[in-house]
This record gives C-alpha cells, structure tokens and sequence, in this order.
C-alpha cells in the first residue's frame, strides 16, 4: 500500500512530520515552563509549517493510489484531520495573535498522528475505489474531516481558556503557562469564531453529502448517518446556545472538548462497512465519505 | 590590576553602600552635572565621562588618561563636593576595566536596582549617556562600552525573569485585567471609593489604555469633584445596582463595615452583561465585596491580600534570576572588554 514520492514512503514522510511536531510542542512547552521564555510566534509558525508540508508530501503520496484525497480508513482520516488542523493554525491562527496555539497544535498534531500510527489495524487496506467517478463526493468527505481540523483547533483553545479560567479563579498566576496564555475574553472571542467556521464547513459537506444520500437511502448505514447527524448537532445545539448566551464560557470551553472526543469517537464507529452484505459502487462511495462525518 | 583596567573606572555611591542621607549630600542635578563635568575636563586626568543621576545612585564612568589613576578623580569629586577625599572614599564603590563594564550591565538591567528588575534604571541610564554624548564627553570607549552593555542588558532583561511580574498592588491588578479582558480599551472601570489607592490603580488602568471610568462616592458632590479630578462619570453609591453592569473592572475601596458588592447583587447583574467577565479588586479594609461573589463563572474576585501575595511570588521570581542574570552580565562583560583590547581603545 506503501507509496513513495522523493524516495520515502508515504508513512515514512509523516513518521518524520509528527517528529517535527513533537520536537516544536517539547521545544515550545520547554521554554515557556522551564526557561519562562516566549517561544517566538514566527519561530513556531515556520517549524510548524515545516512539518505540515512533510505531512503534505505524505498525504500526497498516499492519494497518488486514488487519485484523490487518502480518506479510505482510520488512519488516513485521523491523519487528514489533523492535516487540517494544522493548516487552520497556519492559514487562520496568525490572526488570532495567540502565543502558545502553535504549541498546543504541534502537540495536538504529535499526539493524533502517533495514536494513528500505534494502531496498525486503523490502516487497513482502503476499499478502492473511494470516490467513484464524483467529485462531489470527495469534496464532501474532504470538507467533513477538515471541519473536524477546526473543532479540533476549537478544543485546544477551549482548553487554553479552562486552564487560563483557573489559573485566575484559583489566583495561581506567577509561573507556568500562565504568563504566555492569552487574555479570556480575546479566547472567548477566537472559540466563537471557530466554532461558527466549523459549523458551516460540517453543514456545507452534510448538504452536500446529503443530496447524493437521497438518491439511493440504503447507501449509508443507519449508524453512520445517526453519528454524523449527532455530531452536526451537537455543534449547532452549542451554537445556538452560545449565541442566546445560555452557556457560560466556561461551560461553553467545557462542551466543545467533549464534544469533540465524542465527534472522534464517532469516528470509528462511522468507519464500519457492512459484514453481510456486500455495498453497491456508490453505498461503498459514501460508507467511505461519510467515515469522516 | 592591569593598567588596562584602570584605564576604565566606575565609582559608585548607591543604596547598597550608602545611606539615603549620604546618598543625598552627593545627589547632582542638571545644573551640578555640568559643573562636575566642567571640572572633570577642566583638571584634566579626565579624557572621557559621564555622569549618571537618579534616586537611587550618583555614578560617574571615566576613561582616564594614561598618566592619571582613580585618586586624581577621587580628589576632583572631593573638591566638587568640598570633603576631603578619603570621606569621599568611604561611601564609594568602586570598578574598574571589566568589572566596571559588568557593573553597567547590571545596573542597566536592573540587578542593583533596590526593586530589582525595575525598568525605568534603563531608560535613565540612556539619558545620561546621552547628556554625556550631546556635551561631547563621551569618546570611542565610552560609546562601545554603553552601546554594547545595552544591547547584553536588553538580552538580560528579554531572557531571564528577572523583569517578569508586576511588584506593586496596582500594577498586579491592572496585569490581571488584562489577563482577563486583553486590550484594556474596551473595558470599562468602576472606582468604589476616592482614596489613595483606588486612584493609583485608576491611573495604572489608564495608562494600560483604559478609556472609559466611574467612579462612586457616598456624596455626589464628592463624586463629581473626584470624578472631573480622575476623569470619568460620577455616580452615588447608593444607586450602585443601576451602573454596576456597565462596568467590567471594580476596584472597591470604601470605609465601611458590611459589603458593598453581594453575592446578590452581582446575580442580579451578570444578567445584564451577557456574558462579559466581571473583575472585582476588592482593596477596602474591612473588605468591600462578599468572598462568595467569587463562585460565578465569570467573576474573578482579589483582595488585597490576594493581591499582596502575587506581588511577593513575583519579587521571588526576579530574585531567582539574579544568578542567572549575573552570570550573563559576567560573560557579555568579558567578551565586550576583551573585544575593546583588540580594538585598542585603552
């Protein structure tokens, strides 16, 4: 299944990406807590950068064998996800003006490529092909996982908000994190943003998605459909009730984390293809597509 | 001692050697500075100076010529201030060559200051190299030896802690604020109170650009007269639950014996500020807000203990760095001499 591209292998390019990860989150994380020293933002952004294009290289080679976007198991999702998660801190973070969202996203990134990599079974081989002849199709499972990029964004700075809530509640500001975290209000503004951002990237690809599922109903199976509708949801539930202001922030921070474990837990349930029976060209299309939704 | 070294003196009477009374009698202004610098280069002895002034410390750095040493300049301050020079002598702390450099180091980043790692000593030590370069004082030597003790006491100041965290009540309480709501622009600020220390943290808060302030007095006399004193609109505190959920910063500070601020009345107000944080700097003795406003989500409630104890951590924090500091300043304090030997600047 391996593919290669300037002579490494898929797996072998985003082996070297999540080491790149991993040294930016220990380097970050090192200077802030130990040394009490900003990582520069620029700093982080380009080591980030860095390992995101090595991460590209790799992705790219694992599509060449679909001619498409790799979205064909757990593994490629999870490794699109978190492709996606680091594009949104490259592209949209610099103007969040966030110190420590690039750690955060490095160690988000680290984390989620090691744990895709540790289980082997999560890259079993792809059930080729996985967009058939549709664009659209691809467009939908490529828009889906990249939403998810941004939910996940959305929980780290949800996270940066609880530990910042608590550091002042709990008046432990001198050392650690704290110096370097932004301001709760700035926070609140950057969760609010997100969390729309991502909400109608999901509801984009949901409509999408939805206008090939009317055409044959059996096409997707009912689990899958139930968790991609939970988790659309669940997201636009915490919309509403963040605009009409029910939720506190706190609260709010508290419901995007869980939440999105629960959207990632979903994953794997939604990325079961029938045991008995064997899928049409196009239920086989969407099982794919809809893995990620 | 080489006399390389003595070729490059600093003499120092700071608070670390001399009492305030001492530090007084040899206290300069601007008008004594240019005197002393006359005489300096008058007498002769003398090739470069500069003379640095504040509150704390009277330093003066010299390049000697190559037939005077350190008591000619001795003698021209004992002259300057009418004493003889081995009264001079007894408060005077003196360096020379590369310990002369490293003590510009540290006084520049803060190390010798009595709050260490206060910032202003920088700014002050700049002016003074600057007076001394407008008058013409300051040659070859000085300027490498100041330039480069700037940019390895900025280097100090940006990687170590020893300048991190704020050591007075108000400035801790202002960086609170602006670790809840960033940008102090758009938080507005409640003064309970006109006393002493409402008013320097209303000043700290606008100077951190606070623009939009209240403050609250028993009288609306009183609060008017504060009010167009401080800026800001006035307001009774009688009528506080009327204004309260306009505010997002409240620093309380009224003589009183039961809590302005509730538990109720910030319930009845967190309606009113959709969502919006509430700070409350509680700096009345007896305290002003009930501890238990400190249970909602978005109230973040300091006393002045509270307060007191984040400035101590901080003081802790800086003095921890000094080691560290140090031994930066040492380091840059060698390379920076060694670079002026090769230049042959002596």
């Amino acid at each position: 299944m391996d593919n290669t591209l300037f002579g490494l292998a898929d797996k072998q390019w985003i082996w070297i990406a999540t080491v790149v990860f991993a040294s930016t989150f220990v380097l970050g994380t090192y200077s802030a807590i130990k040394l009490h020293r900003r990582t520069g933002r620029p700093y982080v952004l380009a080591l980030v950068t860095f390992g995101w294009i090595l991460q590209t290289i790799g992705l790219y080679a694992r599509g060449l064998q679909y001619g498409g976007c790799p979205l064909s198991n757990q593994f490629e999702l999870v490794q699109f996800m978190v492709w996606s998660a680091i594009a949104i801190y490259i592209f949209v973070g610099p103007s969040f003006r966030v110190s420590l969202l690039g750690v955060f996203t490095s160690g988000f990134a680290c984390l989620f490529s090691i744990l895709s990599m540790v289980f082997e079974h999560w890259d079993n081989p792809s059930r080729e092909p996985i967009f058939g002849d549709s664009p659209w199709i691809e467009t939908h499972a490529a828009l889906a996982l990249f939403s998810y990029g941004v939910f996940g964004v959305l929980t780290l700075t949800s996270v940066m908000y609880l530990l910042q809530s608590r550091s002042l509640k709990q008046k432990k500001v001198v050392g650690g994190l704290f110096p370097f975290l932004p301001s709760l209000v700035e926070l609140v503004s950057i969760n609010g943003r997100l969390l729309a951002m991502g909400f109608i990237i999901l509801t984009v690809s949901l409509g999408i998605g939805y206008s090939y599922f009317i055409e044959d109903l059996s096409s997707v199976l009912t689990v899958k459909l139930a968790s991609t509708v939970a988790v659309w949801l669940a997201y636009g539930i915490i919309l509403f009730l963040r605009f009409k202001l029910i939720l506190s922030s706190k609260k709010f921070a508290w419901v995007c984390v869980i939440v999105f474990i629960a959207a990632l837990l979903s994953l794997a349930a939604v990325d079961r293809e029938p045991e008995t029976e064997t899928p049409s060209p196009q239920a086989s299309i969407l099982n794919s597509s809809t893995g990620d939704s | 001692m080489s006399r390389e070294n003595d070729s490059f003196i600093v003499l120092s009477i700071n608070h670390e050697v001399a009492p305030l009374d001492v530090r007084e009698r040899y206290s300069v202004d601007d008008s004594k500075a240019n005197d002393l610098y006359a005489l300096l280069h008058n007498t002769g002895g003398v090739s470069e100076s500069l003379v640095l002034n504040t509150c704390n410390r009277f330093e003066l750095y010299t390049k000697l010529e190559k037939d005077a040493n350190i008591e000619c300049v001795v003698a021209i301050l004992a002259e300057f201030y009418g004493e003889p020079s081995d009264k001079v002598l007894e408060h005077l702390h003196l360096r020379s060559g590369r310990e002369a450099v490293q003590h510009l180091i540290e006084v520049s980043a803060g190390l010798r200051s009595q709050i260490t790692g206060e910032a202003e000593i920088f700014g002050q030590v700049k002016s003074a190299y600057a007076e001394s370069q407008n008058r013409g004082y300051a040659g070859k030597l000085i300027n490498r030896v100041f330039q480069k003790g700037f940019q390895a006491a900025k280097l100090i100041r940006n990687s170590t802690t020893v300048g991190e965290g704020q050591i007075n009540i108000a400035n801790v309480a202002v960086d609170l604020a602006s670790k809840i709501f960033g940008d102090l622009k758009s938080a507005a600020v409640l003064s309970l109170g006109t006393g002493e220390i409402g008013e320097k943290t209303v000043k700290a808060l606008r100077s951190r650009g606070a623009k939009d302030f209240g403050i609250a007095s028993r009288s609306q006399e009183r609060a008017e007269e504060v009010a167009s004193k401080w800026g800001g609109a006035p307001h009774v505190l009688a009528d506080l639950q009327s204004y309260l959920p306009q505010y997002d910063i409240v620093i309380a500070s009224v003589g009183t014996d039961g809590a302005v601020i509730t538990h109720d009345l910030v319930k009845k107000c967190a309606a009113r500020r959709r969502g919006r944080p509430l700070f409350l700097i509680d700096l009345g003795l007896p305290r002003n807000i009930e501890q238990s406003c400190d249970a909602f989500d978005n109230v973040f409630l300091y006393n002045l203990d509270d307060l007191a104890s984040i400035a101590e951590e901080n003081i802790a924090q800086r003095k921890e760095a000094v080691i560290e500091s140090t031994n930066i300043a040492a380091n840059k304090a060698q390379h920076i001499w060694e670079a002026i030997a090769k230049r042959g600047l002596l």
